[in-house]
């Protein structure tokens, strides 16, 4: 029996010392940054930051899936998610230098936006002060549904109640729920409005799949590299990893899935309102990067996936999971970078350091969430059995 | 410190499966009883009589249709996609449900599914037949379906590949064949088994043929194993493709109402939810009628209760996209589709819809409304009436009022199209009468796998 679910806390504080480190260095450059080149550096902030919320999310997104569905694999991983959900408030605080650079990034909050008929018609929807007020509704209602996730389980592990795996259960459906509706606008709000003409009404949908695909590689990654140290050595098989794994090639395969859709009703439709998106989506050196998607988003990890002896050896699955992280990054690139960029492919240096900055800070708070909390629900009515699943 | 582990706890807190106190035999009499030795009840005539004359409607309204053509129904421009297309649409959705049980839920290793594939399978088989036949006939000229495939001919015909009509051609007839072998694989042991416990000889002989020489050997059982599951690999993308092409009939054209992205995945989700909805609409007086409460139980129904509010969830989803992106698009056309469809002169369907898909299953939040059999049961009725709103919807009031309003008109059904439609229900009814007679509704040796004697301690 597992009686001490605390991990190595030098360690820890080392890496989140570390991670600290290069997230205050990265958010000073990006600050020098921003004297010389205010539009770039609200650009690579938002990617960066998109990216990171991301994960976040999806992990979110993950846990109350799991509390909804059960299974071993959910149970080994569940304070690894659960960890990266507290990390949302220090989340919300991150929005604010985005609140500061509407007008470089959206030009639907530039004065000249009444000009353009169509962003007449959205400024209903698309205008400063509802803009924010939507952002705070997100934010309120998500650290709400983190804040009850979290403590509930927590008292599950002093009180040992089931009962409070049952109330988790009723809180996953209607947080799911909320979570679909408020990400879905979101997504909207965020990114796809920085080409304020153009729309999808799967736009939403495949931008959650990309969350949760994200978080999922990330929480496999993290589960792996923790897998090596006690206590997650004694629970973590290749059982688990496998289940993992399966359910990474299935958000590999539905991530493809939307977008492909998306892109082949438009691409068939061929209307003006639509296709410019994938034109400046396929001009210069934008193109290649589409193509790399397709190859390493899709057609490389969909083919490892599929190797049964892959997703059970650590090593690869962690190679696997890294690609689909760096991708997701890629993915995240082509969506936002082309709608400042047309012309071609950008990359300027603060698309490096902002991730690493935003990063940095919020690998620092991962970790320090991580030590709080024993790293295993030992009180989790299903523990024994999941643990038991992965021996057999 | 490793042997306290060792004792499995089996699903804790979770009710039943399969009630306790049944046997490897007291399953399978339970189950071969039905075709072999219980009196066949005196409900499956009147039932099998009244959805047969339904049968013979369908005939008649076919052989209508043979000698005057397709002006004896409702459409007409601007609608040319009437009731064959709704109710094709309508038909193969209900059959998803039987390939997601049968294949998704087998490879997620969901144990419940057991007792409910069989028949859900079967289902899938008589609604894709019901589907099959809108789309042959509305092409005009039903004797001439070959024209449809790329084969080389004199008149230097081939098929438009661009056009989803065509990927549709070959995603249903693929999806008929794999559905049907999966289901053929599926009952050859227990056709084994209704040879060998029938008394007579003519049943011995035909469920003997069709065992196709089976004898439960250590071989027989590995490779069947083995076909088995590869059959469920090759399906389960078939319960993605089949709907997603379907949608893409509609989507990939430039009305305004069909060309929309989030169609994909909301038809596909639409399906499922049809789907599950059909299988409660079966399975509830199956299992009244013939005592098989033991084997589907309330928590099968809790279970299929919960896929249906999940996919009902996504469905209306898909509808406040396209409401909001209607508006947020900001073009007069789609902005028009919307407002047409709320308010137009089929807003009483819409809004019905809305209030059968949308609203009906939020009730399935409530645990006391999932292991309640009425209410499974009305709310599964107007979850089906509900989707097919929405394809006559979709079809119907997209086209109705075209880009100009010189080209807008009223669809309104025929008698005939009515008669062809009430005609497949008597046949999907019919045909699943017969199966429930003459074939083991319930897989029996599956069911045998499930009981806590299978379980072997390692």
């Amino acid at each position: 029996m597992i009686h001490d679910a605390s991990l190595p806390e030098a360690e820890l504080q080392q890496f989140q010392k570390r991670s600290l480190l290069v997230g205050i260095v990265g958010l000073a450059l990006c600050g020098a940054g921003m004297l010389f080149n205010r539009e770039e550096f609200f650009r690579s902030y938002l990617l960066a930051y998109l990216f990171w919320i991301g994960i976040a999310l999806g992990c979110l997104a993950i846990v109350m899936l799991h509390h909804l569905s059960g299974g071993a694999w959910g149970i080994v991983i569940r304070r690894l998610l659960e960890s990266a959900t507290r990390t949302l408030p220090l989340m919300a605080l991150l929005f604010l230098p985005i609140v500061f650079g509407l007008s470089h990034l959206y030009e639907w909050a530039r004065p000249e936006a009444l000009g353009d008929k169509i962003l007449r018609h959205k400024s209903l929807y698309l205008n400063v002060p509802f803009f924010l007020v939507r952002a705070a509704l997100y934010f309120a209602a998500w650290i709400a549904v983190v804040y009850f996730l979290n403590k509930w389980s927590l008292k599950q592990d002093q009180t040992a109640a089931p009962s409070l795996s049952r109330q988790l259960e009723l809180l996953s459906g209607p947080g799911l729920v909320i979570y679909g509706a408020t990400m879905t606008f979101a997504s909207i709000d965020w990114v796809m409005s920085l080409e304020a003409h153009w729309f999808s009404t799967i736009y939403g949908l495949s931008f959650m799949v990309g969350q949760v695909l994200g978080a999922f590689a990330f929480v496999i990654a993290v589960a792996i590299l923790l897998s090596s140290r006690k206590p997650l050595s004694e629970v973590i098989s290749s059982e688990h990893l496998h289940d993992l794994g399966k359910l990474l090639l299935a958000f590999v395969m539905l991530w493809a899935y939307l977008a492909f859709s998306q892109f082949l009703i438009m691409f068939s439709g061929n209307l003006p309102e639509e296709i410019p998106w994938y034109i400046r989506r396929q001009q210069g050196g934008w193109r290649w990067i589409g193509l790399l998607l397709i190859l390493l988003h899709f057609a490389l990890p969909f083919l490892l996936l599929l190797s049964r002896s892959l997703k059970r050896d650590a090593k690869k699955l962690l190679a696997v999971a890294a690609l689909v992280i760096a991708m997701r990054f890629v993915d995240l690139l082509w969506q936002v970078s082309p709608a400042f960029h047309p012309e071609g492919f950008h990359f300027n240096w603060m698309d490096l350091a902002a991730p690493a900055g935003i990063g940095g800070i919020w690998l620092a708070s991962f970790a320090r969430q991580l030590k709080g909390r024993p790293v295993l629900p030992l009180h989790d009515p299903f523990f024994q059995e999941a643990v038991q699943h992965g021996r057999e | 410190m490793k042997e306290p582990l060792k004792t499995v706890i089996v699903e804790p807190g979770k009710p039943p499966i399969i009630e306790p106190g049944h046997t490897f035999a007291s399953v399978t009499d339970k189950i071969s009883s039905v075709v072999l030795t219980r009196r066949t009840p005196r409900g499956w005539y009147l039932g099998f009589g009244v959805s047969f004359v339904l049968v013979m409607v369908l005939l008649y309204a076919l052989g209508k249709l043979m000698v005057v053509g397709t002006g004896i129904w409702g459409v007409n421009h601007p609608v040319g996609w009437g009731f064959a297309i709704i109710n094709f649409v309508w038909w193969i959705g209900i059959g998803h449900a039987g390939t997601l049980i049968s294949a998704i839920l087998l490879l997620l290793r969901q144990e419940w599914r057991t007792s409910i594939n069989r028949f859900a399978e079967a289902m899938t088989l008589f609604a894709v037949a019901c589907a099959g036949i809108f789309p042959l006939i509305h092409v005009g000229r039903p004797w001439l379906p070959y024209w449809l495939f790329p084969y080389p001919n004199t008149m230097g015909l081939w098929p438009q590949f661009r056009s989803p009509l065509v990927w549709d051609v070959f995603a249903v007839s693929t999806y008929a064949t794999v559905s049907l072998l999966f289901w053929f694989v599926g009952l050859i042991p227990d056709l084994a088994t209704l040879r060998d416990r029938s008394r007579r000889q003519l049943p011995r002989v035909i469920y003997g043929i069709l065992a196709m020489g089976w004898r439960g050997s250590a071989m027989h059982w590995h490779r069947y194993e083995m076909a088995y599951l590869l059959l469920a690999g090759l399906s389960t993308p078939l319960v993605l493709s089949v709907h997603t092409i379907v949608s893409l009939d509609f989507a990939v054209s430039i009305i305004p109402g069909w060309h929309a992205t989030i169609f994909p995945p909301y038809f596909v989700a639409g399906a499922i939810y049809a789907g599950f909805a059909m299988v409660l609409i079966l399975a509830i007086p199956i299992r009244a009628i013939y005592r098989l409460e033991d084997f589907i139980t309330l928590r099968h129904l809790d279970n299929m209760a919960k896929i249906i509010l999940v996919t009902g969830l996504i469905v209306a989803y898909g509808y406040m996209m396209e409401a909001f992106m209607g508006w947020y698009s900001a073009n007069p056309y789609e902005e028009y589709m919307v407002l047409n469809r709320m308010r137009g002169p089929y807003a009483p369907l819409y809004w019905a819809l809305i209030a059968c898909n949308a609203l009906a299953p939020q009730v399935f939040w409530l645990k006391r409304a999932r292991s309640s059999i009425p209410v499974l049961f009305i709310i599964a009725i107007i979850v089906s009436i509900g989707m097919w709103l929405e394809r006559f919807i979709i079809v119907v009031t997209s086209l109705h009022r075209d880009f100009l309003p010189s080209s807008w008109g009223m669809y309104y059904p025929t008698v005939w199209d009515w008669a062809t439609f009430l005609g497949t229900t008597g046949l999907f009814v019919s045909l699943i009468f017969l199966f429930v007679r003459f074939l083991p509704m319930i897989s029996i040796f599956e069911m045998r796998t499930i009981l806590p004697q299978a379980r072997v301690e390692e």
